[in-house]
């Protein structure tokens, strides 16, 4: 009885959330800046990490987050629902990202096998588990980069990944596999065997 | 999940940008409005324009194109259809040629094997005038 309770707070919790974020948008498309700063709130983590795992660079992050969110701005009439919303950002965030990138490989190329290992002790250390995978993670090609950062930080499945990046779905999960095994590889080599 | 996809997945977990992202933000919002409030004078007239503008559909950058192939595919398909009539007709003309030489032969022939006939048919007269006299003469 008691377990029913919880569950219909929680459908109801739900269901108000999702009326709230419906009001924020429609808000927002009235030309509401509140309701218009809400959303930038509700979904900076989301677009700058995104940006941020691409580009290993807190300030270039920070400036494509900003442009997908003035873009966000521009074409605001076209978003249909909050959970368009997600998508459309989450694809916005992608392009900008793989623009950034391309722009940045005529400056400059390293590939996956010249970048350098992160240096770290054998020992295994939570912290340093975590800045080598960010590490290794930036230096995969852009593509695959992009297809592990939606993975693994919006826990996104394989075919919403192929959806989002209008991307054949076997191509997304040879990509992921292809990711994995190199970043198992570079993960133990800098910092030894890891129980899998 | 397997330890690894724990370990990306904890990795990658979600950042917050620097505290004034979303002033920043805002503040090109607001820049944006700035540029965009001397437009709204002529709005009225903007949507006036609209109204009578055709519906612009995605479909319709082919139309263009479109019509252009279905208009060489009509002129490509009279093209063919002249040359075939004009090919038929030359056909038919040819076909009469052959068919009005054939009846001059048949005719010639005709004309000949009669002037034979004729010729014999006058020889055997000949000599039945010729056998009569010599039998009045006895």
């Amino acid at each position: 009885m008691a377990n029913e309770t919880r569950i219909d707070q929680l459908i109801e919790r739900k269901e108000g959330g999702m009326q709230r974020a419906d009001d924020t948008l429609s808000r927002a498309k009235d030309g509401d800046q509140t309701a218009f700063a809400d959303l930038v709130r509700e979904h900076q983590a989301m677009v700058f990490s995104l940006a941020h795992y691409f580009s290993r660079d807190r300030a270039t992050a920070e400036d494509l987050a900003q442009e997908v969110f003035i873009h966000l701005y521009l074409h605001l009439v076209s978003i249909e629902s909050p959970a368009h919303l997600k998508f459309w950002l989450r694809r916005v965030t992608g392009h900008r990202c793989i623009d950034y990138a391309r722009k940045e490989y005529k400056k400059k190329t390293v590939s996956v096998d010249d970048a350098p290992e992160p240096v770290a002790p054998v020992e295994f250390k939570d912290s340093l588990m975590t800045e080598a995978l960010r590490r290794i993670v930036a230096t995969l090609p852009e593509k695959p980069r992009l297809v592990v950062t939606l993975r693994y930080q919006e826990d996104l499945d394989p075919t919403e990944i192929a959806q989002l990046l209008d991307m054949p779905l076997n191509t997304v999960k040879s990509h992921l596999r292809r990711s994995l095994v190199i970043l198992r590889e570079k993960v133990t080599r800098s910092l030894g065997e890891i129980k899998v | 999940m397997n330890r690894f996809d724990h370990e990306l997945t904890h990795a990658l977990s979600r950042e917050e940008p620097s505290p004034d992202f979303t002033d920043r933000v805002m503040a090109r919002v607001a820049e944006l409005q700035k540029r965009e409030k001397p437009r709204k004078k002529t709005d009225w007239l903007r949507r006036l324009a609209e109204f009578f503008q055709p519906p612009q559909l995605k479909w319709m950058k082919w139309v263009a194109p479109a019509a252009m192939a279905v208009l060489l595919l009509i002129a490509g398909f009279g093209v063919h259809h002249r040359r075939e009539n004009e090919r038929r007709r030359l056909a038919e003309i040819a076909e009469g040629e052959h068919a009005k030489e054939q009846v001059m032969l048949a005719m010639r022939i005709a004309s000949a094997k009669l002037n034979v006939a004729q010729k014999k048919v006058h020889e055997t007269a000949g000599h039945e005038d010729r056998g009569s006299k010599i039998e009045d003469r006895r």
